[in-house]
């Protein structure tokens, strides 16, 4: 039966459905640091841990990515890391350059850092949804 | 008569010039400034109320000679370039800090060493364009900014 509103009812339960699971989801939070030298990669890390405290539900546009064999958020992070540090770029960036000029030897340090931040982690069966949950520079 | 055929020449001139310095003046609210690091063309645009400056600089990357495969070149030689971007933009709109030091000994030049140094925020910034060859990755990136992020 279809109601006076037509298909709003559908979409006020996904809404909902969408509200519930991610008040259902666990909180992450996830740093990132690559550091070059000379134009190369010299360290990069990408820390996860989870939230000691859940974050303020200030929420954005989710990324959704595929789930193998129960993987957890560390291995998954590490296998997609290129699509998660280009969701989670939106962020501010932190940038620290040193070059020096010795004669002819040019040496340059560079290390780009993404803050740490709080992420909402919800695992289904074959997908992850990860959600950055605040800015700390808009807070 | 000569006098005053040079001065309708001077005055067409004048006019001729007014027309071209008109016509070139970007008629857009957008500023494009095409920076490269190593080209060193771009004339300094200012930053005017309601207009937006987009700034746009190559990054390059070079991939680490031991990788496990030239997939993993690409990624690593991609995030290296990627840095060197933000780095260019930072540069372009922060400032670079720059400290020199000469050494001379016996009224002769022993050392003398160059030191820059950035360090920013970066927020907003977009890849537009990648390619890969030989090793190195090149990553074309731009930043918009607008008055009121700096009028705040």
């Amino acid at each position: 039966m279809r109601s006076r509103n037509g298909n709003c009812p559908f979409v006020y339960a996904i809404f909902s459905l969408a509200a519930a699971l991610s008040l259902l989801a666990d909180d992450y939070l996830i740093g990132y640091r690559l550091t070059t030298r000379n134009a190369q990669i010299i360290d990069e890390s990408l820390t996860v841990s989870k939230a000691m405290l859940p974050c303020p539900r200030d929420q954005k546009t989710p990324l959704l990515l595929r789930r193998e064999n129960n993987e957890t958020i560390e291995r998954l992070l590490k296998r997609e890391q290129t699509l998660f540090l280009e969701y989670a770029s939106v962020q501010p960036i932190r940038l620290k350059s040193n070059e020096t000029l010795n004669g002819t030897d040019i040496k340059s340090l560079q290390t780009l850092t993404l803050p740490t931040q709080c992420y909402a982690v919800e695992f289904n069966d074959r997908l992850v949804t990860i959600t950055l949950l605040q800015h700390n520079n808009e807070k | 008569m000569r006098f005053s055929a040079s001065l309708a020449l001077l005055l067409s001139l004048s006019a001729l010039h007014a027309e071209v310095a008109m016509t070139t003046e970007a008629p857009a609210s957008t500023v494009r400034c095409v920076y490269s690091g190593t080209d060193g063309h771009c004339v300094e645009p200012v930053l005017k109320s309601g207009r937006e400056l987009v700034i746009t600089v190559l990054g390059q990357g070079v991939a680490p000679s031991v990788t496990a495969s030239p997939a993993q070149a690409y990624a690593l030689a991609k995030r290296s370039a990627i840095a060197d971007g933000y780095r260019q933009i930072a540069e372009r709109v922060r400032g670079v800090q720059v400290e020199g030091q000469d050494s001379v000994k016996n009224m002769m030049l022993v050392q003398s060493s160059t030191r820059t140094s950035v360090e920013a925020t970066v927020r907003g910034a977009n890849i537009l364009n990648t390619t890969f060859k030989e090793g190195l990755c090149e990553v074309e990136m731009e930043i918009a900014l607008s008055y009121t992020q700096f009028s705040r």
